[in-house]
């Protein structure tokens, strides 16, 4: 047996460089032939290791498109877009619900009250009010009302003390014209809630009707009908002006119903600055109306003036009862 | 005769006729020269980047051909002096990627072929395979081209001389060098 081939041999043979004795010693020799087929074996593992590592990107870029792919363009004008719509619709709408909101809350509402307590009313007539006489024994008797009017030239005369009067005018009691007052059906003029019985303008002074001192129908002194005679602010009236407040009570029944909320008054506040006359206008109820009016009572206000001169001016005051 | 590709089928037309219709001809040879190119180089992105300069060469001494090699034979060429560039151009740096080359020796062993065999057989399969590998890397890109171009790409003696540009003696001389190194390390590896 010859000897094996040697590394360098079985290397140049596998390299291509093949003689005839080593194909012959290879056929016969099973150990070298063994090397060699191990090593060929080691290649092709290689070969085939290289070809499925490179094969994929090969199979890849084949499948690549032919022509460049169209891409979306992203320069260019814009389309309103819905989300953003919807979006600035969400915003706004609560951005109102919050205004509208905090307008609603009670401490909002009762600070805004605070700070316009006394009404300034729209009607700058000043209110009826009134009263007058022809100093006569006799309570004023029935008879219908003068017309209302916004100026007053000449107070009603239940008796007439110018027969021939120079310029007949038409009486009149201040009031707005369309105000619904108690009518008589009765040819003279006289207080519809008067006495039936002899003519008579009342007991008071300076003309008009009833007891009072004015011009007026009434036991008061002003050109309206009845009341108090006090003015409504506004026009040449102005409005008074709280110097002493006197917080209100709360009643026991209130308090252990933890009620709360706002009684309305309507008030006169008379030349000297006091309140008079309170009436409930909207009324909470378990004591508190009378507590209310109870402490505005003891409030003390600037009068309201006209022309200079302090008259008696018709406010409503809100009194409001806040369990803390 | 003619030293040709085995089994190119542009073989046998005219080389005017081979190149003609480039997209198949693009179809046809670039899994082969894009494999070459990545056994050579084991970088991924170079390889793609040199067989996209490998084929606008080609297109564009199109021309210049003139049929005394086949077009596989020629493209092949251009190749093999694509990687002599670019080896020249990134001498440092390929030294230091494959002196440094865990990685690169470990990433080709993931890629054995057959799954289906048994863990046994796929570690030594994958012993061998990093074994060949970093002893190819270890070779000059003469011995390595030849080294790749015989076992990896099946080729002639001859067919690798007509792409190196090298007589068949040398190329049988630069085989046995690279079958001497990789033997040598496979033998360590055991």
């Amino acid at each position: 047996m010859t000897q094996h081939l040697s590394s360098r041999r079985i290397s140049k043979y596998l390299s291509g460089d093949t003689r005839a004795r080593e194909v012959e010693h290879l056929r016969g020799c099973e150990t070298c032939r063994g090397e060699v087929a191990r090593a060929e074996s080691a290649v092709a593992e290689f070969r085939a290791a290289v070809r499925f590592w490179a094969g994929e990107p090969g199979a890849r870029d084949r499948e690549l498109p032919p022509c460049p792919a169209s891409l979306k363009n992203i320069w260019g004008v814009y389309r309103p877009q819905k989300k953003s719509w919807a979006l600035s619709l969400v915003l706004q709408s609560l951005a109102l619900a919050v205004l509208f909101a905090a307008a609603s809350s009670p401490t909002v509402r009762h600070a805004a009250r605070q700070a316009f307590e006394l009404y300034v009313p729209v009607d700058i007539v000043r209110e009826s009010g009134g009263g007058g006489g022809q100093r006569s024994p006799l309570p004023a008797s029935q008879g219908k009302l003068p017309k209302p009017s916004l100026r007053q030239f000449t107070p009603p005369e239940v008796v007439s003390t110018n027969p021939n009067p120079k310029l007949t005018i038409e009486p009149s009691i201040l009031a707005p014209p369309d105000v619904a007052l108690p009518q008589a059906a009765s040819e003279n003029y006289g207080d519809p809630l008067g006495n039936l019985g002899l003519l008579s303008g009342g007991p008071g002074s300076h003309g008009g009707l009833g007891s009072g001192s004015s011009t007026g129908v009434g036991s008061d002194s002003g050109a309206g009908v009845w009341g108090s005679g006090a003015y409504r602010i506004g026009g040449a009236v102005s409005a008074p002006v709280l110097l002493y407040k006197v917080e209100p009570e709360y009643s026991e029944e209130a308090r252990k119903a933890k009620y709360q909320g706002i009684v309305v008054l309507k008030v006169v506040v008379d030349p000297t600055g006091r309140v008079v006359n309170p009436e409930v206008i909207r009324s909470l109820g378990l004591g508190l109306d009378e507590k209310a009016m109870e402490a505005v009572r003891k409030w003390k206000f600037r009068p309201g003036y006209k022309d200079g001169r302090p008259v008696p001016v018709i406010a409503e005051i809100e009194v409001s009862f806040r369990l803390l | 005769m003619e030293p040709t590709l085995a089994g190119d089928p542009c073989a046998d037309a005219t080389p005017s006729e081979g190149l003609r219709d480039f997209d198949a001809l693009v179809r046809q040879h670039r899994p082969r020269v894009f494999r070459f190119m990545l056994a050579s180089l084991h970088d991924r992105e170079a390889a793609e980047n040199l067989t996209q300069d490998c084929f606008l060469k080609a297109y564009r001494a199109r021309d210049q051909f003139r049929g005394s090699a086949s077009v596989g034979t020629w493209l092949m060429q251009i190749a093999a002096n694509l990687i002599r560039d670019h080896e020249g151009s990134n001498r440092l740096k390929f030294w230091r990627r494959t002196l440094g080359g865990g990685v690169d020796v470990g990433e080709i062993g993931n890629w054995i072929p057959d799954q289906q065999r048994s863990p046994e057989a796929r570690v030594l399969a994958r012993e061998q395979i990093e074994a060949i590998w970093s002893a190819v890397a270890s070779l000059s890109e003469r011995q390595r081209t030849v080294f790749l171009l015989r076992f990896v790409e099946d080729l002639e003696i001859l067919e690798i001389a007509a792409i190196t540009g090298t007589k068949e003696g040398t190329v049988k001389t630069h085989l046995f060098r690279a079958l001497q190194v990789v033997r040598a390390r496979l033998e360590q590896r055991k």
